[in-house]
């Protein structure tokens, strides 16, 4: 058995537990007593979140503590032992900086959307469900957070899977909510046996599943065992995160609530990968492999991910692509070894996208749930303030200098791709990050400019299947509602988001120096890079260059009078001559099916027709019809004549006779 | 010391041989139910007497003992075998073992 | 040694008339003159109780018993009227086996040598029939089996007991486990059928 290694410093800490249980209590009051509570469910799930983000950060001490260790390193954070379970299963709560930030973003822009949801859900028949399945959520993101261990990871990876299956199809009359949510659970269970193998591999190594007995002997391990390892790990981050070729879940999980999509499906659950890769991050800074292949998938999807975000009319969908991209981003940003900068875009995409969301979600609101962008136009004059949302979110998602927090860390992933030696990611992440820029004005202007579209006959703006966009079974519900929803219950937590999606960034702003860096200064590995070629500043110019491109071709086609003028036949034109590839996502979902379900069903097909038949039934219809024959064979002999008994019984008697004769006359 | 038999024990051993195969003989041949009874008290007669034979060449009187249960034994069943054939009598009028063939397979 | 020669022809004469006779009741006379020659050989090999036991409990008890279950069946239907033989060819096949297993008995009867009993100590000592305290004798009998062989006699009550339960149910007037009279009709019709039916 090796020693035991302990991440954190051991101590009581009573806060630590009340933030990670109270959102479970939160959720069982309010799944046991939804009927009884009425409206108030909606205050006291908002509630109990409210008070773990207190407790969060009242941790913030404990947390960042470092206190060096007889062993030289520095023991960082908290970490609370709950229970020892098998040997090599030891249960703890761990709390450094990593789980920290993701603690508070969780608690935090948890809270705010919450008490968003008030407003968002007021009426629903569902509400108290609604708050319990968002506070179990909550709960079980904070488990995989702050989780000592693979197998306490690996639960809260699953129960953030169950809550997201609950959330998408919550409203389970529509057929397509329970298809994105079968979907999506699928696909996530693809990666919980991902991480599942690697707990396998990584406790056959070290006979524990504590991380810090993992990273302790990273070191130590086999290059293509420590290869294989990181793979499997990273089949559950990208199942979790949408990430290439697992990422086709995402957009179709927009069916849930907005809010849900803005918590989960954008601010914390898609970005368990990323925290995944980041707490794993002695292990691939051990593996130039796995970092390539990280950051070559998190390329590829930030790309995917910003084209086909051009290609969409639903305004979430919009949002679930560019939440995808930027993921992607993030992704790469972790893997190819740039730490800080990935957790940065976690952190500020948090902020921005969760505001984007939320955003959209006024307008959806208003809109009796109209999602399609093309009926829309012109809300700039009947929502100032959901454009104020709209508009802040997107220029910090475009990356424009010093104006939004997206710029700073976008910055660092794509500077860290360069540094840590990878041109070519470098190159995919600017021109991804002017394609940005260019589909979120898109929406931007296509949503608030010009005229409203809402009376225009949906087949003169293109729509197909109009019954399919957006308007959905539960508006007429909606309809009498929302007219008495509490404004203000949506609308502060939006204004409160501005705040940070506008300022958040400058934590990142100062290189060596930044609050950022000095946050992180014991959680990451920090090996001695060469300068990059090209400066920081060179890059923040060639970014902007591509952005101010986006944004000019945006303008062009969709904010010019002219394009104004004629908007309803230029929407219709785009929709009909849109390219196949995009409007069906590069084929993902074809190519799922033809690879692995209709596989599996031919396998099947196959195993049923003939196999199971032929094979094992048949070998058991052969058992039985042998035993058949040998049974009218013995048959035969069972006349039921009790004399042919008598005689088989002489001829029985006399063979031992001869046999006793022959052994006697032989011994003799 | 033993005292000699006045007859070999080997033609005790064929004599109780001759009769235990008249009685297999019996049972096999006979359809009577009656006489198969009768020829396995030959044959329980055929065992009697090489136990008492050897009882006799032994001087051991184990022999006279298991005699004497086997004819305890013998007694049984033949009460029991007889009770038998009254009742399948009483049942089908009629008392022919080749007609009672319920265990024909 | 004369003795041996005509008791033996005697038993092997009477055990073919008994297996021979279609007539029942000679086979129980056949049977009693077997029993009877069976009794008088014990004698000559000093088993004076045993003789007394065989000609008490074989003739006087097993023979009656016999001879009252042919008085029963022969009333009213003939028992013994004969169908076709299920077995035509038993015969042949029957004596063929009987030869060859009566020939190899012959054979492992022949290696029996009397020296296989030189080295034994008797339970007692041999002396004339009818003598008290020699071997055979009823009082050596007695004395051995209530004492060393007094577990298989008490076994052998229990063998009795069983026997009597067992013919008490067999030839009871009706199976007491048969729950209604008109169950029991049915029952014994049904049984009748398939006797009737010969098994098929």
């Amino acid at each position: 058995m090796p020693v035991h290694h302990v991440m954190g410093n051991e101590g009581n800490y009573p806060y630590l537990l009340a933030l990670w249980l109270l959102p479970l209590a939160g959720a069982i009051v309010n799944w046991a007593f939804g009927p009884q509570l009425k409206s108030a469910a909606g205050a006291l799930g908002s509630a109990a979140i409210g008070v773990a983000f207190v407790a969060t950060v009242l941790m913030w001490g404990a947390a960042t503590q470092s206190v060096p260790s007889t062993g030289g390193v520095n023991l960082v954070g908290a970490h609370q032992t709950l229970f020892s379970w098998l040997p090599g299963f030891d249960f703890g709560l761990l709390m450094d900086p990593l789980s920290l930030l993701w603690a508070l973003i969780i608690t935090g822009v948890g809270f705010l959307i919450h008490v968003y949801s008030i407003g968002y859900m007021d009426g629903d028949n569902a509400f108290a469900r609604f708050f319990a399945y968002m506070n179990f959520f909550v709960f079980a993101m904070l488990t995989l957070v702050l989780s000592d261990n693979f197998v306490g990871l690996l639960i809260g990876w699953g129960l953030v899977g169950l809550a997201s299956y609950f959330l998408i199809g919550f409203w389970f009359f529509k057929p397509s909510a329970v298809a994105a949510a079968r979907k999506a659970f699928v696909l996530n269970v693809v990666g919980d046996v991902g991480i599942m193998f690697a707990i396998f591999m990584i406790f056959a190594s070290v006979h524990s599943t504590g991380f810090g007995d993992a990273f302790a002997f990273a070191g130590s391990y086999n290059t293509g065992w420590l290869f294989a390892i990181c793979l499997t790990l990273f089949i559950g981050a990208a199942a979790k995160s949408a990430q290439i070729p697992l990422q086709t879940w995402l957009p179709d999980a927009m069916e849930g609530p907005t809010p849900v999509s803005a918590l989960i499906h954008a601010a914390t659950m898609v970005t368990a990968g990323v925290y995944l890769i980041a707490r794993c991050a002695p292990l691939w800074s051990q593996n130039q492999d796995a970092q390539m292949l990280v950051g070559v998938i998190g390329a590829l999807t930030a790309l995917l991910g910003a084209i086909l975000g051009c290609a969409q009319w639903d305004i979430k969908r919009i949002l679930a692509y560019s939440t995808m991209s930027q993921i992607g981003y993030m992704i790469m940003g972790v893997g190819v070894g740039a730490y800080e900068g990935g957790v940065a875009h976690f952190f500020t995409h948090a902020f921005f996208k969760a505001q984007l969301f939320l955003g959209s979600g006024i307008i959806i609101h208003a809109l009796n749930n109209e999602q399609d962008v093309r009926r829309m136009g012109g809300l700039i004059k009947t929502m100032p303030f959901a454009f104020v949302a709209m508009l802040t979110g997107v220029i910090a998602i475009s990356g424009i200098p010093y104006l939004g927090s997206g710029f700073f860390s976008k910055d660092l992933v794509i500077q860290g791709a360069l540094q840590h030696g990878h041109p070519w990611l470098y190159a995919i992440a600017l021109i991804t990050a002017g394609i940005t820029a260019y589909y979120m004005c898109r929406m931007l202007f296509v949503t608030f400019l010009g005229q409203y579209r809402g009376n225009v006959d949906p087949s003169d703006l293109g729509i197909r299947h109009p019954e399919l966009a957006g308007t959905s079974a539960h508006a007429a519900e909606h309809d009498e509602v929302h007219a008495h929803a509490p404004a203000w219950l949506m609308n502060v937590p939006v204004g409160i988001l501005i705040v940070p999606t506008v300022l958040i960034g400058w934590l990142m702003f100062g290189g060596e120096n930044s609050p950022w860096a000095h946050f992180f200064a014991q959680q990451f590995p920090h090996p001695a890079l060469p300068a990059a070629p090209i400066s920081e500043t060179l890059t923040a110019v060639i970014a902007f260059a591509l952005v101010i491109v986006g944004i000019a071709i945006a303008w062009a086609r969709y904010g010019v009078a002219p394009a104004q003028q004629n908007a309803v036949e230029r929407l219709r034109q785009e929709s009909v001559r849109m390219p196949a590839v995009l409007t069906n996502a590069f084929y993902f979902d074809y190519a799922i099916d033809w690879l692995f379900v209709r596989t599996s069903q031919l396998l099947g097909t196959l195993f049923g027709r003939f196999l199971d038949p032929q094979v094992i039934d048949g070998a058991v219809r052969e058992t039985a019809f042998s035993a058949q024959w040998l049974g009218t064979l013995v048959r035969s002999f069972q006349t039921g004549l009790l004399r042919t008994y008598a005689f088989l019984l002489v001829i029985g008697a006399t063979c031992f006779m001869v046999y006793y004769a022959v052994a006697m006359g032989a011994a003799k | 010391m033993m005292s000699p038999m006045a007859v070999p024990i080997a033609d005790y051993v064929g004599l109780s041989a001759v009769i235990f195969f008249i009685g297999v003989a019996g049972v096999i041949v006979r359809r009577n139910p009656l006489i198969m009874l009768m020829s396995i008290e030959l044959m329980f007669n055929a065992a009697n007497l090489l136990f008492i034979a050897f009882s006799r060449a032994w001087l051991h009187n184990a022999g006279h003992i298991f005699a004497f249960l086997v004819i305890t034994v013998a007694a049984a069943e033949a009460a029991i075998g007889l009770a038998i054939v009254v009742t399948v009598f009483r049942t089908s009028r009629h008392v022919d073992v080749d007609d009672i063939a319920l265990m024909k397979g | 040694m004369a003795a041996f020669w005509i008791l033996g022809i005697t038993l092997i004469g009477s055990a073919i008339w008994c297996i021979t006779n279609t007539k029942p009741v000679y086979s129980v006379v056949a049977l009693l003159l077997n029993f009877a020659a069976l009794a008088a050989m014990y004698l000559t090999l000093n088993a004076e109780f045993l003789a007394v036991i065989q000609m008490i409990v074989y003739s006087g008890a097993i023979l009656i018993l016999f001879l009252f279950v042919i008085a029963l069946l022969s009333s009213g239907v003939t028992p013994f009227s004969v169908g076709p033989n299920k077995l035509p060819r038993i015969g042949i096949p029957a004596v063929v086996v009987l030869l060859i297993a009566l020939g190899f008995l012959t054979y492992a009867v022949n290696r029996v040598t009397a020296n296989a009993f030189a080295n034994t100590s008797p339970t007692s000592p041999v002396g004339p029939v009818g003598t008290a305290g020699v071997f055979g004798s009823v009082a050596d009998f007695g004395k051995a089996l209530f004492t060393t062989y007094l577990l298989p006699f008490e076994i052998t009550a229990l063998v009795l007991m069983v026997a009597v339960i067992g013919v008490i149910l067999l030839a009871g007037d009706q199976a007491p486990y048969v729950a209604s009279q008109k169950q029991a009709e049915e029952v014994r019709r049904e049984m009748r059928e398939a006797i009737l039916r010969g098994g098929e």
